[in-house]
C-alpha cells in the first residue's frame, strides 16, 4: 500500500513537470496548429541555464541560507524564463512565421530541423555526458511533520508544487480574464477573422510562443531541482511525453494537458516501479498511439475538434 | 511506354511474353528518345555508364588518388558507395510515401529495423537450437536457419509492407501531423522492442520460451550470412561486388518506383495529395490508396534493411535511431520531394557529406590546428540548419518535381494561417494565385476520372507486381 501511494506520489510531481512543459504544446498547436518540435529542446536548454546558474553563477549548496537560497532560485527562475522565452521568439521569428502561408507539413519540417539544431547547440557547448549537480534543497521528508513515516514526500517534491502551481494558475487567469488572453483565443479559433477585428495576429502568435517559452525555462529550473540531471538529449525523450500529455487530454486544451500530464506521470512511475523501466518510453508511445487511433480529440475533448 | 499499352495475358508464359516484348522494345524506344530528346538523353546514358564503372574506376583510379591527395576532394570507399544506395533505396520508398502521397512518416527507420532483424533471423546462426537451411551455401549441418538472399530480399519486403499495412490501416485517417508524431511513436516503439526481447518467459500451449534470448539485445545479432550467388561472396569485405549487388537492387527500386508513379495508383497518391476530399468525390478509395502508398513505401526500406544486415555481416538495434528517419527525409527534401531521380540524388549527396566529406573536412582541420571544432562531430547540426533553410527558401529541392514545387509554394486557400488584414495586399496576391492552382487541381482530378475507364486492365496488375 505504502508502495503503490509512494509510486502516485512520485508520478504526481513527474506530471507537474510534464504539465509546464505540455502547456507550451498545447498553447502553440492551439493557436497556429503546429507541433512545435523543438519545445522539448527549449526546454533543455533551460535546464542546462539552471545547471549553469546554480552550480556556478550562484554556486548554491546545501549550506546555503534558506532564505538566501529562496531568493536566489527565485532570481534563477526569472532569468531562465526569460532567456528560453526569447529564445523561443526567436525560433517563431525564424523558422515559423515565414512559413504561415505554407502547406501545414513544412513548419512542421522546419520544427524538427530546429529541435536538432539545439539539441547539437547543447552537444556542442556541454558534451555528450550527463551533466548533474548535488541535491540543494534540504533532506527531509515533508510528512514526518504530521507524524507519518513510512511515505515520502521529499523537499524536492514540494518545491515542484510550489513552483508549478501558482504557474498553472496565472497561465488559466491570463488566458481566461485578460484583454491579450482574449485575442490568444480568438486567434486560435480564426486568426483572419480575428485580424479583421483589430487583433495583432503575428503578436498574438509571438507572445503566445512567448509564455510557451517561459514555462518550458521554469520546467527546466525544476527538473535540475528536483532531478538533479540533464543531458542534450533529454529534450527529445520529455518533449514527447510532454506531447503525449498535451494529445492525452484534448490538445489545445488547457485544463486537459495539466490532466494529460499527470496521467502520463502516474504512467510513467507505475512502469518504472512495476514493469521496467527500458519499457516505459515503448509504452508511452503505446498510449500516444492509442489514444490518437481511438480518441483524437482526448481525455477532455478538443476545442477544435472538428479539425482531427 | 508504347509496350505496356497492351493488356497482359495471363500465366507464366503470358508474363515471359510481355518481359520479351518489353525488353526487344527498349532499343527502338531508346533510339526514339535520341531522336525527340538527344541532349537529356544522352547526358542521361554517360550518367549511367559512369554509375557502372563508377566501382572499378573508384578502386582503380580514385582511392589512390585518395591516399596521394591529388584531387582536392575525397572520394567515397566501397563501405560508403554501398551505404550511399540501401539509403538511396530507402529515399526512394519514403519518396513513394511523403513525395506521391504526401503522408509524413517520421518512424520509417522502423520499417528498416523489420528489414534488418528479419535478414538476421533467418540467416544467421542466431536461432542455433534449429538448422534449417533452404537452398543457401551455408554448410550443412550449420546450426540456425538459414536462407539464401534472394528470398531474404521479397521476405523482408513483405515483412516491412505488412507491418506498414498494419500501422497504417487504424492510422491513415488521422490528419498530416497527427499521422506524423503516429508514426514518429512507431519508430521508436520498433527499436525499443529489439532491444529488450533478450530474455524472454513466455508460455502458451505447446510455446515454452524460458530466459529467451529472441534479438539479441543490445548487441545485437551477428554473423549474418553475407550475400552468396554460385560461391561468390557479395559481402562487406567483397568490395566492388557488393556495390553491384546493391545497384541492381537500386535499379529494381527505380522501376519499380517510376512505374507506381505513372500508374493508376500513383496518380491516385497525387490527387489525395493535393486534395483528399476532392479525390475521394471523384471515386477514389482513398483509405486503400494510402493504405498501399504506406505498405509499399515501407516495403523499400524493408529491402534496404535486408541488404544493410547481409551486407554489414551485424545488426544492432542502435542502428535505427529517430535520426535515421530524418536523415532519410532530409534526403528526400534536399534532393527534391516527389521525384525520384532528386531523391536519388539527395540520398547520394547527403551520406556523402555525412560519412566521407565532414570526417575528411574534420581531418583537414585538425591537421590546421588540432583544437578546430570536428564538423564530423556535429553533423545533425549542419542537417538541421539544412532542413530550416530549406524550409524557408526552397521547400521543393533541389531537382524538384514541378507539381510539387507548386503545391509547396502556395498552400490550398483556406489552410493557411494569416490575415489578410495584416498581410495586405501579400496575401490576397497569394490568394488568387492558390485559386489558380486549385482550378488546375480540379482541371486534373476531372482528367484522372475520364482517363480511369481505360486504364482498368493496368491497374490490376500494377498494385501487387512490384518487382
Amino acid at each position: 500500500m505504502e508502495q503503490i501511494v509512494q509510486t502516485i506520489i512520485i508520478g504526481l510531481a513527474n506530471g507537474l513537470i510534464f504539465a509546464l512543459v505540455a502547456l507550451g504544446y498545447t498553447l502553440v498547436y492551439g493557436i497556429i496548429e503546429l507541433i512545435n518540435f523543438a519545445h522539448g529542446d527549449v526546454f533543455m536548454l533551460g535546464s542546462f541555464m539552471a545547471l549553469v546558474l546554480i552550480s556556478s553563477v550562484f554556486a548554491l549548496n546545501a549550506n546555503t541560507p534558506l532564505l538566501m537560497m529562496v531568493a536566489q532560485i527565485l532570481i534563477v527562475l526569472a532569468i531562465t524564463m526569460f532567456a528560453t522565452a526569447a529564445i523561443n521568439v526567436s525560433i517563431e521569428r525564424v523558422a515559423y512565421r515565414p512559413l504561415r502561408n505554407a502547406p501545414k507539413l513544412a513548419p512542421l519540417i522546419s520544427a524538427i530541423g530546429m529541435s536538432f539544431v539545439l539539441q547539437n547547440i547543447a552537444l556542442l557547448i556541454f558534451g555528450p555526458a550527463n551533466d548533474s549537480v548535488d541535491s540543494i534543497l534540504p533532506r527531509v521528508n515533508v510528512l514526518s511533520l504530521v507524524g507519518i513515516e513510512s511515505i515520502t514526500i521529499s523537499a524536492e517534491q514540494v518545491f515542484v508544487a510550489v513552483v508549478t502551481i501558482p504557474l498553472l494558475l496565472a497561465l488559466t487567469w491570463f488566458v481566461s480574464k485578460t484583454r491579450q488572453g482574449k485575442a490568444m483565443r480568438a486567434t486560435a479559433q480564426d486568426p483572419d477573422t480575428a485580424g479583421l477585428m483589430g487583433v495583432d495576429v503575428n503578436r498574438t502568435i509571438a507572445i503566445t510562443f512567448l509564455i510557451g517559452g517561459a514555462l518550458a525555462g521554469a520546467a527546466g529550473v525544476v527538473q535540475i531541482l528536483y532531478n538533479n540531471t540533464t543531458v542534450w538529449t533529454l529534450g527529445f525523450r520529455f518533449g514527447l511525453n510532454a506531447f503525449t500529455s498535451a494529445v492525452l487530454g484534448g490538445i489545445g486544451n488547457l485544463q486537459g494537458a495539466v490532466l494529460g500530464a499527470m496521467v502520463l506521470g502516474l504512467i510513467n512511475a507505475f512502469s518504472d516501479r512495476y514493469l521496467a523501466a527500458n519499457w516505459t518510453n515503448a509504452i508511452v508511445f503505446a498510449v500516444l498511439i492509442g489514444v490518437l487511433v481511438f480518441k483524437p480529440t482526448g481525455l477532455l475533448g478538443q476545442q477544435l475538434a472538428d479539425r482531427a | 511506354m508504347s509496350a505496356a499499352a497492351k493488356p497482359i495475358k495471363p500465366g507464366l508464359v503470358g508474363w515471359f511474353g510481355y518481359l520479351l516484348e518489353s525488353a526487344m522494345a527498349v532499343p527502338g524506344a531508346y533510339r526514339d528518345a535520341l531522336v525527340r530528346r538527344p541532349r537529356r538523353t544522352i547526358a542521361l546514358t554517360a550518367l549511367i555508364v559512369f554509375g557502372l564503372l563508377y566501382p572499378i574506376l573508384n578502386r582503380q583510379i580514385f582511392q589512390p588518388w585518395n591516399r596521394a591527395s591529388t584531387f582536392p576532394l575525397p572520394f567515397p570507399e566501397d563501405a560508403v558507395v554501398t551505404f550511399m544506395i540501401i539509403f538511396a533505396i530507402m529515399a526512394i520508398g519514403l519518396n513513394i510515401v511523403a513525395g506521391f502521397a504526401g503522408l509524413l512518416d517520421l518512424g520509417y527507420v522502423a520499417f528498416y529495423a523489420l528489414g534488418a532483424y528479419t535478414a538476421a533471423f533467418f540467416a544467421s546462426p542466431h536461432f542455433g537450437s534449429v538448422t534449417f537451411i533452404l537452398f543457401s551455401e551455408a554448410p550443412p549441418g550449420f546450426p540456425g536457419i538459414h536462407l539464401p538472399f534472394w528470398i531474404l530480399v521479397p521476405l523482408g519486403f513483405l515483412v516491412a509492407a505488412t507491418f506498414g499495412v498494419l500501422l497504417g490501416a487504424p492510422t491513415l485517417r488521422l490528419r498530416g501531423d497527427y499521422l506524423a508524431i503516429v508514426t514518429l511513436g512507431f519508430g521508436e516503439i520498433v527499436p525499443v522492442v529489439f532491444k529488450n526481447l533478450s530474455a524472454v518467459n513466455f508460455e502458451f500451449g505447446p510455446i515454452r520460451l524460458v530466459n529467451a534470448n529472441l534479438t539479441g539485445g543490445n548487441l545485437g545479432i551477428n554473423p549474418i550470412d553475407a550475400p552468396r550467388f554460385f560461391g561468390i561472396s557479395f559481402g562487406s569485405n567483397s568490395g566492388i561486388a557488393a556495390v553491384y549487388l546493391g545497384l541492381i537492387l537500386l535499379l529494381g527500386a527505380i522501376v519499380v518506383a517510376r512505374n507506381l508513379e505513372r500508374s493508376r495508383m500513383g496518380r491516385a497518391w497525387m490527387a489525395i495529395r493535393e486534395d483528399e476530399v476532392a479525390a475521394e468525390m471523384m471515386g477514389i478509395n482513398t483509405v486503400r490508396t494510402k493504405l498501399l502508398a504506406f505498405g509499399l513505401g515501407a516495403s523499400f526500406a524493408g529491402v534496404a534493411g535486408v541488404m544493410q544486415a547481409s551486407y554489414q555481416g551485424i545488426t544492432t538495434s542502435d542502428f535505427f535511431q529517430f535520426s535515421t528517419s530524418i536523415l532519410v527525409l532530409i534526403m528526400i527534401i534536399l534532393g527534391g520531394i516527389g521525384n525520384i531521380w532528386g531523391v536519388i540524388v539527395g540520398a547520394l549527396g547527403l551520406v556523402f557529406l555525412d560519412s566521407t566529406f565532414l570526417p575528411y573536412l574534420g581531418l583537414r582541420f585538425t591537421a590546421i590546428n588540432p583544437d578546430l571544432p570536428n564538423p564530423s562531430q556535429f553533423n545533425f547540426l549542419i542537417f538541421g540548419i539544412l532542413l530550416v533553410v530549406m524550409m524557408r527558401f526552397r521547400p521543393e529541392g533541389f531537382i524538384p518535381n514541378r507539381q510539387r514545387a507548386a503545391e509547396l509554394r502556395h498552400a490550398p486557400p483556406g489552410q493557411a494561417i494569416g490575415s489578410a488584414a495584416v498581410l495586405g495586399e501579400e496575401a490576397l496576391a497569394d490568394e488568387a494565385k492558390a485559386d489558380e492552382i486549385a482550378a488546375e487541381q480540379v482541371a486534373e482530378v476531372e482528367a484522372e476520372a475520364a482517363a480511369a475507364a481505360d486504364a482498368e486492365a493496368e491497374s490490376a496488375t500494377e498494385g501487387d507486381q512490384p518487382r
